[in-house]
C-alpha cells in the first residue's frame, strides 16, 4: 500500500446511500469513510443517484440534501457531486446552482435516466460548461441484458457529446463497472475531453494497462464505486510506470476543482 | 504461504490473456507470493472432448509440480467421461474435479453429473464449481449467457451430502447465505473463495461468519484477474486465523 500511503489520492467516484427510512445510511457511510482513511485516501468525491426510474425534482433534491449531510459529517474526507435528472430541465439547472453555490459540491453526477448525448441533457451540459465543473456519468457497454438499463450511456454516446461540446469535461464512469471495457476504450480514445475513472468490481488483468495505453494517465481518474479492494488492487497490480500511477491517483487536470474549494 | 484455489492455463478465445502458460503464470504467481495454485485448462472448457485439454495441462505443468496442482475439467454429458475422470485422477495425478455446466450445456442435477460428483466423492476428490470465468456483463457474443445455477447447486447439495465442494468467483457471501437458509451448510463440506467479495463493506466478514473461517479459501482467478485485489483483502482481514484462508483450509481439503 506504499503507493497509496506515499501519494495524494483523490477518489473521484464514491457514493452514500439512503436507509430504509429515506435518511442517510450512516453505517454504510461510516464504513466507506473508514475504508478511505484505512487505505490512505485524501478525499472521496461522492454522490447519491437514484438507480431506477425517473426521479422527480423533489427526489433528486432530497438525494443532494443527504449527500450534503454526509459531507458536513466528514468535511475533511468527503465532497459532493450534484445528482440531477436532466429531463426536469429548469429544476436541474436550479439544483446545480444550489449544490455548487450553497453546498460547495464539485460537479454533477448523471445516472441512467438519459443517454448523455440525448438533446434533453444539453441545457445541463451547457450549465456545467458555464460553471466550469465536470460531469460524471454512469456508463457501460453492457453485453448482457442491456435492456435492463436501456438509457445507460456508452462510449459512443460520450464521443458524440464530446465532439459537440469540446469545452465540456466528461467523466466516463467505472471502466471496471462490468461492461465491455475494450470496446469502451476504443470509442473514447480520441476525445481529449473525455476522462475515465478506473473504479468498479471488474479487475481483469490488463484493464489498467489498456486504459493507460488508449486513454493515457492524464485522462484517467482514480475511483472506487463501492469496490475498494478491486480498484486499489488494480492500481497496485498494473504494470504501468510509477509516475502514471501517481498521475491517476491525483489527476492534475482536476486539481482546479479542488483548489477552488480550498483543497 | 498462499495456496490459490482458482487459476487457469490455456487459450481464452474472447480476449488476449497474459501469463497463460505454465512458465509465465508460475513466475507471475511467484511475484505475487502465491506459492501453490490449483490450475485447470481453459481449453477444456471449449474443446468438445475436455480430456484433450486435461492431457495438455498435465504436459504443460510437468516441470512445475511444486507450483501447480491440476484439477480435471470433465463434461459428464460427453462420451467417455467416467474413464476420462478416473484417468485424470489415477494416471495424471489430478487432485480435483472442476465442472462447467453453463459452458458444457448440461444441468448439475443431471443423472450423469450426479454420478460423476459421487464418483469424485468416493475417490475423496473435491469438486470445484466456479460461478463464472469472466464477468458476464462484458461477455463476447459467442460466450455463455449463464453463470452457475444456485437452484441446481442447492439440489445437488441435497443429494451429495458428503461431497467437498468449492464455490469460487461468485458472490460467495450471498451464496453462503442462500445455502444457509436452505440448511445446506450443515456438514461444513462447502468451501468458498472471496474473489468477488468486498472486505471494506464487511461482506467478507459476513461470509466468514456464515461459512466459518474453516471454509473460506483464497482464489485469484489468475490470469484473468489481477491477484492484488485478493492480496489487499488478506492485508486488511483482521481475524485471528487468517492463515487458514491463506493455506490451511486448502491443505486440509487436498491432504497436502
Amino acid at each position: 500500500m506504499d503507493l497509496f500511503k506515499n501519494n495524494k489520492v483523490i477518489n473521484w467516484h464514491e457514493h452514500v446511500w439512503l436507509d430504509d427510512n429515506g435518511n442517510l445510511d450512516e453505517k454504510r457511510c461510516e464504513l466507506t469513510v473508514k475504508a478511505a482513511y484505512d487505505t490512505h485516501m485524501d478525499l472521496i468525491v461522492s454522490s447519491l443517484p437514484v438507480l431506477r426510474g425517473n426521479p422527480t425534482p423533489e427526489e433528486f433534491r432530497h438525494c443532494n440534501d443527504i449527500q450534503y449531510e454526509a459531507t458536513k459529517k466528514y468535511p475533511n474526507m468527503m465532497k459532493g457531486m450534484t445528482f440531477v435528472n436532466p429531463g426536469y430541465v429548469k429544476e436541474s439547472l436550479d439544483e446545480i446552482d444550489r449544490c455548487i453555490n450553497e453546498f460547495g459540491f464539485l460537479g454533477i453526477k448523471l445516472y441512467n435516466q438519459y443517454h448523455i448525448s440525448n438533446p434533453v441533457v444539453r441545457d445541463v451540459i451547457e450549465k456545467c460548461i458555464k460553471l466550469d465543473i465536470p460531469i460524471l456519468e454512469h456508463a457501460s457497454k453492457l453485453n448482457y441484458k442491456p435492456e435492463l438499463q436501456p438509457f445507460t450511456s456508452n462510449g459512443e454516446h460520450f464521443a458524440k457529446v464530446a465532439k459537440r461540446y469540446p469545452e465540456g469535461v466528461f467523466i466516463h464512469a467505472h471502466i471496471g463497472g462490468g461492461g465491455d471495457w475494450q470496446w469502451t476504450l476504443k470509442t473514447i480514445a480520441e476525445f481529449s475531453n473525455i476522462f475515465l475513472d478506473i473504479s468498479g468490481s471488474v479487475c481483469d488483468e490488463g484493464i489498467i494497462e489498456a486504459a493507460n495505453s488508449y486513454i493515457g494517465s492524464k485522462r484517467l481518474l482514480f475511483g472506487t464505486d463501492m469496490s475498494f479492494s478491486s480498484s486499489i488492487g488494480k492500481m497496485l497490480g498494473a504494470k504501468i510506470s510509477y509516475l502514471d500511477k501517481v498521475e491517476i491517483l491525483n489527476n492534475k487536470k482536476f486539481e482546479k476543482y479542488l483548489k477552488r474549494r480550498g483543497i | 504461504m498462499i495456496i490459490d484455489v482458482n487459476t487457469y492455463l490455456g487459450h481464452w478465445p474472447f480476449r488476449k490473456i497474459r501469463y497463460n502458460q505454465a512458465q509465465t503464470l508460475s513466475k507471475h504467481l511467484d511475484d505475487k507470493r502465491v506459492d501453490i495454485a490449483c490450475v485447470s485448462s481453459i481449453n477444456s472448457i471449449f474443446y468438445k472432448d475436455t480430456q484433450q485439454g486435461n492431457i495438455e495441462l498435465s504436459e504443460e505443468i510437468k516441470n512445475y509440480e511444486n507450483k501447480f496442482i491440476p484439477f480435471a475439467i470433465i463434461n459428464p454429458s460427453y462420451a467417455g467421461w467416467k474413464e476420462d475422470f478416473i484417468y485424470c485422477i489415477e494416471k495424471l495425478n489430478m487432485k480435483g474435479l472442476e465442472l462447467y455446466p453453463y459452458y458444457h450445456n448440461y444441468k448439475l442435477t443431471d443423472e450423469n453429473s450426479i454420478e460423476l460428483i459421487n464418483l469424485a466423492t468416493d475417490m475423496n476428490i473435491p469438486v470445484h464449481l466456479p460461478c463464472a470465468v469472466e464477468n458476464i456483463r462484458q461477455k463476447h457474443w459467442l460466450d455463455t449467457d449463464k453463470n452457475l445455477s444456485l437452484e441446481e447447486l442447492d439440489q445437488v447439495l441435497a443429494v451429495c451430502e458428503n461431497t467437498k465442494f468449492i464455490i469460487s468467483n461468485g458472490a460467495s457471501h450471498e451464496i453462503a447465505e442462500y445455502l444457509m437458509k436452505r440448511k445446506k451448510l450443515k456438514n461444513h463440506n462447502v468451501y468458498f473463495d472471496f474473489a468477488r467479495v468486498e472486505i471494506f463493506n464487511d461482506d467478507l466478514y459476513k461470509l466468514i461468519d456464515i461459512a466459518s473461517i474453516d471454509n473460506v479459501v483464497f482464489g485469484s482467478v489468475s490470469p484473468f484477474q489481477y491477484v492484488e485485489p485478493q492480496l489487499v483483502k488478506l492485508q486488511y482481514l483482521k481475524i485471528k486465523d487468517v492463515e487458514k484462508t491463506k493455506n490451511g483450509n486448502m491443505k486440509k481439503l487436498l491432504n497436502i
